[in-house]
C-alpha cells in the first residue's frame, strides 16, 4: 500500500536521524573529560616548557612545586590555569581550549532533538502496531479507595486473558491521587465483544476481596477506549466497580 | 565435573517483574532503579538458603542507607510451606512468591540458592549460583564496588 510505504520511509528516516544524533551525543558528551585529557596530553607533550611557564606566570597550579604542574594538575585545572599557560608557552603547535559553554548548549540542544525524535518515533510505532480502526485501550482509575485497596486486576476479552497486572503500593497511591493506568492496548476487529475484569484486593475491614465486572461493547471503525472505574459507595459501605465506554 | 555455563544475563538489562510478598506489600523491580538490587532465589527444601538469607540480611543492615535493596524470591510450589519457612527466617527484606516460576525462568535459575546482583542502572552485573561462607568476601567486594559506582 502506498500509505504503508510512506510510513515505513518516515520511520526509517526518524531511526536514521536518531542514530546520527545519538552518535553525536556519544562523541560530544564527555566534553569536560575530553578537555581535561587534552590538557593532560599537552602537559605530557611539553615537559620542558612546563617549569618555564610555571615560573613565568605563577598560578595556583604553578605554585605546586619547582617541577611544575603534573598531568593530573593540568587535567584538573580550570581552562585559564596551567593548561592554557602551557598552551601559550608552546606557541603555535597547540590550540586554545574550546569554549565549554557553547559545547554544553550544543549538547543540550542535541539531547532535546533526540527526545523529540523519540516521542515522534513512539507515536509512529503506536500508529503502526495499533491502527486507529482496530485499537482498543483499557484504563484503570480509582476514586477515594476507602473501601478497597487494589492488589491485582485481570482482564479478559472474549474469554481470553489479555492482561494481569499486580499493583504495588506506589502504583495504588498514584491511582488514588488521580492517576489513570493504561492496563491494556490491543487490536480488535469490528463487531461485538465481551470484556470481563476481575479486581482483587482488600475490601472493607481489611478482608480479602474479589469482584468482577462485565461489559459487552460494540467495536466500530475508530479507536475504542474503556475505563475500569473503582469507586466507593458510601451508602452501602462497599466499593463499586464500573466499566465506562468512552466513544 | 564440567564448569557451569556462563550466565546469559550478565551485562544485560535485568528482566522486570512484579511479585506478591509472603509478608508485606507487592514488589516491582523497576521501581528500584537507582538502587543496587540483590535478588536471591531460594526454596524451603534448600539447606544453604537459610544461611544465605541471613548473610544477605546482615549486608542489608550495613548498606541499606547507601541504596541497597534485597529481595528473596521463593521458587516453592507449595505456598503454605514457603510461608512457614519464611516465618522462620528473621530477615527484614521482602520474601516474594513466584508460584508460576515465571520470574525464575526469566532469570534462568538452575541452582539454589542463586543470587543476582543488579547495578543502579538496572543491569545484571554478577551472579552466584551457590553459597558457601568462603564466597562471602567476593560477594561483599562485588557489592561494595556496585554501591560505589
Amino acid at each position: 500500500m502506498p500509505c504503508d510505504a510512506s510510513f515505513s520511509r518516515r520511520l526509517r528516516a526518524v531511526v536514521l536521524a536518531m542514530a546520527i544524533l545519538s552518535f553525536g551525543l556519544v562523541t560530544g558528551a564527555p566534553s569536560a573529560y575530553a578537555q581535561g585529557a587534552t590538557a593532560a596530553r599537552v602537559a605530557q607533550a611539553t615537559p620542558s616548557a612546563a617549569p618555564d611557564a610555571a615560573q613565568a606566570a605563577p598560578s595556583p597550579a604553578g605554585a605546586a612545586g619547582p617541577a611544575g604542574p603534573t598531568a593530573s594538575d593540568a587535567a584538573s585545572a580550570p581552562s585559564d590555569g596551567a593548561s592554557s599557560t602551557l598552551a601559550s608557552a608552546d606557541g603555535a603547535t597547540t590550540e586554545p581550549p574550546a569554549d565549554t559553554r557553547g559545547l554544553d548548549e550544543e549538547i543540550q540542544n542535541l539531547k532535546k532533538d533526540v527526545v523529540d525524535l523519540n516521542k515522534d518515533l513512539f507515536v509512529l510505532e503506536e500508529e503502526l502496531l495499533f491502527p486507529a480502526n482496530t485499537q482498543v485501550a483499557v484504563f484503570v482509575s480509582m476514586d477515594v479507595g476507602e473501601f478497597f485497596a487494589i492488589d491485582n486486576v485481570t482482564l479478559k476479552i472474549d474469554q481470553k486473558e489479555v492482561a494481569n497486572y499486580l499493583y504495588t503500593p506506589r502504583e495504588a497511591e498514584a491511582l488514588l491521587k488521580g492517576g489513570v493506568h493504561r492496563l491494556y492496548l490491543g487490536n480488535l476487529k469490528v463487531g461485538e465483544h465481551e470484556l470481563v475484569a476481575f479486581f482483587t484486593g482488600k475490601g472493607p475491614n481489611d478482608r480479602d476481596y474479589k469482584r468482577g465486572a462485565t461489559i459487552r461493547f460494540e467495536k466500530g471503525i475508530g479507536a475504542k477506549y474503556l475505563e475500569l472505574k473503582i469507586n466507593d459507595r458510601q451508602r452501602k459501605q462497599q466499593p463499586e466497580f464500573e466499566i465506562k465506554d468512552w466513544e | 565435573m564440567a564448569a557451569a555455563a556462563p550466565y546469559s544475563l550478565i551485562g544485560k538489562e535485568a528482566p522486570d517483574f512484579a511479585l506478591h510478598a509472603l509478608v508485606g506489600s507487592n514488589v516491582r523491580l523497576s521501581e528500584h532503579l537507582g538502587d543496587v538490587v540483590v535478588v536471591s532465589f531460594w526454596g524451603s527444601r534448600c539447606g544453604p538458603c537459610a544461611t544465605q538469607l541471613n548473610a544477605l540480611n546482615r549486608s542489608l543492615s550495613t548498606y541499606q542507607s547507601v541504596g541497597l535493596k534485597v529481595f528473596g524470591v521463593s521458587v516453592d510450589d507449595d505456598q503454605v510451606r514457603a510461608l512457614e519457612y519464611a516465618k522462620g527466617q528473621s530477615v527484614t527484606f521482602p520474601l516474594l512468591l513466584d508460584p508460576s516460576k515465571s520470574v525464575s525462568r526469566l532469570y534462568v535459575v538452575d541452582n539454589l540458592p542463586m543470587t543476582v546482583l543488579i547495578d543502579r542502572g538496572g543491569v545484571v552485573r554478577h551472579v552466584h549460583r551457590d553459597y558457601s561462607a568462603k564466597d562471602e568476601a567476593l560477594y561483599l567486594k562485588e557489592l561494595r564496588a556496585l554501591l560505589n559506582e
